[in-house]
């Protein structure tokens, strides 16, 4: 490669031999309220090791999130772009991707290249606006490889322009795809209706579904574990028993009051489908769950079945086929238990998927609904007590793209935020227009090489900044608890790296967890505080 | 007669595309559910904040209505003032949108004229010395024509002195970009110049659109009129091949993707269509799909898979 410098980068550049098209400093970043405006007072960028820079495909933006080499024999970069040109076609089938098809196409042939949905991307804003990570950018690419090789055309170049399908442009792009979190905030912005996200989730579908290659997270630790083992936190059924009773002992201890998860209850009204991740990382929430539905009188089961236990589902974020498999478990369980509905615990991505995309992915399905509505529902029922004053702390509720932007699910956890936490103050912007917490599309448990300064420093700084700025009318320090209300446990995930990455507990008093939990913390039968600071 | 040849084929040629690009777009597959809130066809108070029936508990057992006047509100204020543009890139939006509103009045001009040339054959004269409705019919089309170049050219100039100032557009911009605005410039150009430079242009074109509909040629266009024809018609071959499809493309991506959020009920046409949908054989290559170019989607999907094929290279 040669030994250019940095210079303005332009889309055909990406199969350019240039040393790198990016470069992550973080003095020329977004600056962040105080005190976090210092940068050399703030954990720095992990540069990549000599050894992984020369085997490895880091020049994107020196930062490294899938890992593929950086150089191939000439016989197989032959191969991967055969290989590379045959995915993109079945892309554009009805055969293999009627998933997608029709908002693909109009995605591809309609943009009129205005930039407008630009300012509206986290990553772009928040990297100082670097031109790899332009909203417009990666779906610039596809486009004229789908003018080139699936819809080629007298005019194309006059239209589209060129560009040079080799290993550079297919190592980088498989790179890239893995910068944009799907949030999905671009989209809203264009007056055309082009997806930009949606380009970038059809990306990631050529990479997985034609060519094997997808992030060990998301794949291999994520849908694979689920589909052989139950779950992809790793838990089979036997141990995801075990951890929930030693959650129920334990929760029953501390409040005095029994809890007790339900398991394969035939006949349920709910068959409650949590994020596994909860019971692993944030064992209150499940718990929380089963407090409330308990008292709420409802009968509740969970499910010990293979996958059942677990409402993940990563095939969203970047495969069809695996997405489906899922679903279908998750469908087949609620059959077998015969329960009236499906409830998704707090999780924005589980919701969409078993909520929304999974409707039309098989016929005989079971009617699912959110968290939110349910526990909006049971909250103003006047089956519980409750003592809002118990919420004394001020409190801000991160919206999960998925509930939000992909769903229209904004309400039903304000109304109960602003019943049950008289502090509570939304962020700016909220709802619909929220931004990401910059863990989305799979990426909150994406933290290999230097990732996961990449998520803290660029993709998450948006939250970050958002965050900060909702309590500023608070005792900036530690003297007073601030609680961010996240619905989701991917949005969790990255809200707990935020905060550890800037040092935000200890430095501004932030803390984090669910809704569930605000809820259980102001019932009056609870006698022990619920949210226990000291323990967070 | 050649001009008049000329129109009759751009303009068949032109629909047949378009429909049959409607068409297509139309019966294509039904796709997953990909909707983007807020959506203006939800009830108005949850449309408001971008809310929508999936809030309410056991939503599927209530009667949703679609509001179809949030709808039309929501196109409309999109279609007729680049709502988007305006609220996330002004900028532009004050090059963008005189550009677009002079087509607007173009359009319209369009239909007054079909109407005018009809009615010419018929023998109602609309000119500067016809009275009453007619009077105020040719008094319209003036205005339109005036006001449609004259903004329509103002547009064309301030997007493309974007188009080649802004890097954020220059970089992105193929020639094809520019010669777009250009040639649409010139069509706004040309009809200024010949309301400028003839002394009954409206007239003229009038005659015009009756010799298209009288199968005559009882027209006597100027150069300035006969070039802007020209413009015309080769806009109307070459539209059809170019993103500005998006003029009716549009009703697509928000009708059928950012708003459609119909659930997949039983018995349903949609059911039926995603029953044959899920027989498509699947063909994608990588192991972990396990797929042999005959096995259906539903087989893919619902059947064990091989543990060593879910293994990743």
């Amino acid at each position: 490669m040669s030994n250019k410098p940095i210079k303005q980068i332009k889309v055909k550049d990406i199969s350019e031999d240039i040393e790198q098209l990016a470069e992550i400093d973080p003095q020329k970043l977004v600056p962040l309220p105080p005190p976090y405006d210092k940068v050399e007072e703030l954990p720095g960028f992990k540069r990549l090791k000599q050894d992984i820079i020369e085997t490895q495909q880091t020049s994107l933006d020196g930062v490294l999130a899938v890992g593929i080499p950086r150089k191939v024999s000439e016989e197989e970069e032959k191969r991967y772009i055969e290989l590379f040109i045959s995915g993109l076609k079945k892309l554009f089938s009805q055969e293999n991707n009627w998933t997608f098809l029709e908002p693909l196409v109009l995605s591809m042939e309609h943009c009129a290249r205005c930039q407008t949905c630009n300012n509206d991307c986290p990553i772009y804003e928040s990297s100082g606006y670097q031109e790899i990570y332009r909203p417009t950018y990666r779906a610039e690419i596809l486009r004229k490889l789908y003018f080139k090789y699936v819809k080629p055309g007298v005019f194309n170049r006059f239209q589209h322009g060129d560009i040079e399908l080799n290993w550079n442009l297919i190592s980088r792009l498989f790179e890239l795809t893995y910068r944009c979190t799907l949030c999905r905030r671009c989209a809203q912005s264009c007056p055309i209706g082009v997806d930009n996200g949606l380009i970038t989730h059809e990306l990631r579908k050529i990479f997985s579904s034609e060519m094997g290659l997808a992030p060990k997270e998301l794949h291999e630790k994520g849908t694979v574990q689920q589909l052989e083992i139950g779950s992809s936190t790793g838990m089979n059924p036997l141990v995801v028993r075990d951890n929930l009773e030693f959650i129920d002992e334990d929760v029953s201890e501390r409040l005095g009051i029994k809890v007790e998860t339900k398991w394969d209850v035939e006949g349920a009204d709910v068959l409650l489908i949590h994020n596994a991740g909860e019971i692993i990382a944030w064992p209150d929430n499940p718990a929380a769950f089963a407090i409330i539905l308990d008292a709420a009188g409802i009968t509740w089961t969970l499910s010990s079945d293979l996958v059942g236990y677990d409402g993940v589902n990563y095939g969203l974020f970047y495969d069809d086929v695996q997405l489906a498999r899922i679903a279908h478990k998750h469908f087949e369980v609620a059959k077998k238990l015969k329960v009236k509905k499906i409830v998704m615990g707090e999780c924005g991505h589980e919701s969409k998927a078993l909520g929304v995309i999974a409707d039309r992915v098989f016929n005989d399905t079971i009617p699912r609904e959110t968290a939110m509505t349910l526990m909006r529902d049971i909250v103003f029922s006047g089956k519980i007590k409750f003592d809002p004053e118990k919420n004394w702390f001020p409190v801000t509720l991160h919206d999960p793209c998925n509930l939000t932007r992909a769903m229209g699910v904004i309400e039903p956890q304000r109304e109960v935020l602003r019943y049950l936490a008289p502090k509570f103050r939304e962020m700016t912007p909220h709802g619909v227009r929220n931004y990401c917490c910059g863990g989305g599309s799979g990426f909150a448990i994406m933290s290999a090489y230097n990732f996961l300064d990449w998520r803290m420093h660029i993709s998450g700084r948006k939250k970050f900044q958002q965050i900060l700025e909702a309590f500023s009318d608070v005792a900036p320090g530690p003297e007073v608890p601030k609680y961010v209300c996240a619905p989701c446990s991917n949005c969790k995930g990255q809200i707990r790296d935020l905060f550890d990455f800037y040092g935000a507990k200890e430095k501004s008093g932030l803390f984090y967890a669910g809704l569930v939990e605000l809820i259980v913390n102001a019932m009056v039968d609870i006698k022990v505080p619920f949210i226990d600071f000291d323990m967070m | 007669m050649v001009l008049i040849i000329l129109t009759y084929f751009s303009v068949l040629f032109f629909l047949i595309l378009i429909i049959s690009k409607a068409y297509k777009l139309a019966s294509s597959p039904v796709h997953l559910r990909w909707e983007l809130y807020p959506v203006p066809h939800e009830s108005k108070e949850k449309a408001a904040y971008g809310g929508s029936k999936l809030e309410e508990v056991n939503w599927w057992t209530k009667r949703h209505k679609k509001n179809l006047l949030g709808e039309l509100t929501a196109m409309f204020s999109e279609i007729a003032f680049l709502k988007a543009v305006y609220e996330h890139n002004k900028d532009l939006w004050f090059g963008s949108y005189p550009f677009h509103f002079g087509l607007y009045l173009f359009i319209v001009n369009l239909f007054l004229m079909i109407i005018a040339g009809i009615l010419n054959i018929i023998g109602i004269k609309i000119n500067s010395e016809a009275s009453g409705f007619w009077g105020f019919y040719f008094i319209i089309l003036n205005i339109i024509l005036w006001t449609g170049s004259t903004v329509g050219l103002i547009g064309s100039i301030r997007i493309m002195f974007s188009r080649i100032v802004d890097k954020d557009l220059s970089l992105y911009s193929t020639p094809s970009h520019y010669f777009n605005i250009f040639i649409i410039g010139m069509l706004y150009l040309t009809a200024l110049l010949w309301l400028i430079t003839q002394s009954q242009p409206v007239e003229q074109m009038i005659t015009y659109y009756s010799s298209i509909f009288s199968f005559s040629i009882n027209y006597s266009l100027p150069f300035i009129g006969i070039l802007h024809t020209l413009i015309a018609l080769f806009l109307f071959l070459y539209i059809p091949f170019t993103h500005m499809t998006h003029f009716f493309t549009k009703f697509f991506t928000y009708h059928k993707v950012r708003w459609e959020d119909e659930p997949n009920v039983k018995g349903s046409k949609m059911q039926e269509k995603i029953a044959k949908q899920l027989q498509n054989p699947v063909t994608w290559a990588a192991p972990h799909i396990g797929a042999d170019g005959k096995k259906n989607w539903i087989a893919i999907v619902t059947q064990p898979i091989n543990k060593e094929d879910l293994d990743v290279k």
